[in-house]
């Protein structure tokens, strides 16, 4: 079977590559972007199953990230989850109205809980 | 003397002597009393001039003071306009540092929480019992200090006066259900049931700061999945109670199957700062504001909040009431 595959758009080096060794250690296949732009350039290419996306980024900002994804025909039904530390309530809304299936603290959560989420989505 | 002179000098016999005296008198007497008469006018003018110079000059005086306190009046206003500005940027500063703050502080908490956790479980090699128990303690006290980076964003909210609220007509049940989406998470993870009951028939809008009640219910459902154990359940439960009350109220209950509220904590469970012994058992990381902060919230909606033990003795529920209008006092 192949493997899932998740794409996560995380500017903190750090926390991105915890994320993605907690993936790939549950079996996933992870692709990744530092900001905004790459994201763009290679979601498509990529073809991911489910996308974390930061909303604070260099360059080209979460939201308008989710926006374009969810306006192109290729990329709209992939599920994307916003995993940022933001969490006002206007983000939450503004994210949800954009098409985000779900809205993370990152602080409030640790990696078990989003590996939790990933299998659910994706089962 | 005269006695040379054929003179008559006897006047008192000649009647135009005493003629002449007579129009002599009425003269002088007129001419005078025209003369005075037009003295004492022009006297009486002098005085009237003085008079209507000194109002004039008065006047002048209550002009330029007038002037005076409108120049004062107006360097007030522009001084009031100076201070709310700087009073709104204060604002701005404290929300962008509030902003700043959570998020420049989350990421490196989230950070440390995620290896913390990660290494404690022993996914990043083999921890000893002693060395995860330190681990464990690391974790704990990253989650404290991520709860009080939490509770900065409710703190805001605690100073605002009554006059301060934007009351507007608001979809409760939309409120909340939104509330509910930002908990299904926490709720999963912890495997509670998040049931939100709403009334049979459809309920008006109400006259509520929706951004306060949002807090405050956030806060009564956040503890109720806190101190609830897993497995367990959450219901939110909107009722409308208009026919049983005097005045229109909604009723929302938040009932949880928790660990419940003892007879001993109960008087002092909206205290600011306090919490009772069972709940810092349970979660140790935790201020003691959310329910301060949400009976605050809602007795300056005019509503009253309180709580009981379920009946079974199964947890507890937290009843407020929301009154459909808010009297402009």
């Amino acid at each position: 079977m192949d493997k899932k595959k998740v794409f996560i758009v995380e500017d903190d080096e750090f926390l991105r590559s915890l994320n993605a060794k907690k993936l790939e250690d549950e079996g996933y296949a992870v692709a990744i972007a530092a900001d905004g732009q790459q994201a763009l350039d290679n979601i498509p290419k990529e073809k991911p199953n489910l996308i974390f996306l930061d909303l604070l980024l260099p360059g080209v900002s979460g939201f308008d990230v989710l926006a374009k994804i969810k306006a192109e025909a290729a990329t709209k039904d992939i599920p994307v989850i916003v995993f940022s530390n933001l969490g006002q309530k206007e983000d939450i809304e503004r994210a949800k109205g954009l098409g985000a299936i779900d809205f993370l603290v990152k602080a409030n959560f640790t990696l078990d809980d989003v590996v939790a989420k990933i299998k659910d989505i994706l089962k | 003397m005269f006695s040379g002179l054929n003179f008559d000098f006897n006047f008192s016999n000649d009647p135009d002597f005493w003629l002449f005296v007579a129009i002599f008198f009425v003269i002088s007497f007129w001419v005078g009393y025209f003369w005075r008469s037009r003295e004492s006018r022009t006297k009486w003018l002098i005085e009237q001039a003085n008079l209507k110079t000194q109002q004039i000059l008065e006047l002048e005086k209550v002009n330029k003071e007038m002037l005076d306190k409108n120049r004062e009046l107006y360097s007030k206003e522009l001084a009031l306009t100076m201070a709310n500005k700087h009073l709104q940027s204060l604002e701005d500063a404290k929300s962008k540092f509030v902003s700043v703050t959570t998020h420049q502080l989350r990421t490196p908490l989230a950070a440390i929480k995620w290896t913390l956790d990660m290494a404690a479980k022993g996914q990043l090699g083999m921890v000893n019992d002693e060395q995860k128990k330190f681990l464990g303690k690391g974790l704990d006290s990253t989650n404290r200090v991520i709860s009080i980076v939490n509770d900065l964003l409710k703190i805001d909210s605690i100073d605002e006066e009554r006059s301060q609220y934007e009351f507007h007509p608001t979809d409760l049940i939309k409120l909340i259900g939104d509330v509910l989406f930002e908990f299904h998470n926490q709720a999963e993870i912890k495997k509670i049931r998040l049931n939100f009951v709403r009334p049979e028939t459809n309920i008006p809008f109400l006259d509520i700061d929706a951004d306060k009640i949002r807090i405050a219910i956030e806060n009564l459902v956040d503890n109720a999945i806190k101190y609830t154990i897993e497995g367990g359940e959450v219901s939110v439960i909107v009722s409308d109670n208009r026919l049983n009350s005097a005045e229109g109220a909604i009723e929302i209950s938040i009932s949880d199957t928790g660990i419940g509220i003892s007879s001993g904590d109960a008087s002092r469970i909206f205290q600011k700062f306090f919490r009772a012994g069972n709940a810092i058992q349970k979660e140790p990381d935790g201020s003691g504001l959310g329910l301060f902060i949400a009976r605050d919230i809602i007795e300056k909606h005019r509503g009253a909040i309180w709580f009981k033990n379920r009946p079974d003795g199964q947890g507890t529920i937290f009843t407020f009431t929301l009154p459909l209008h808010q009297k402009k006092v």
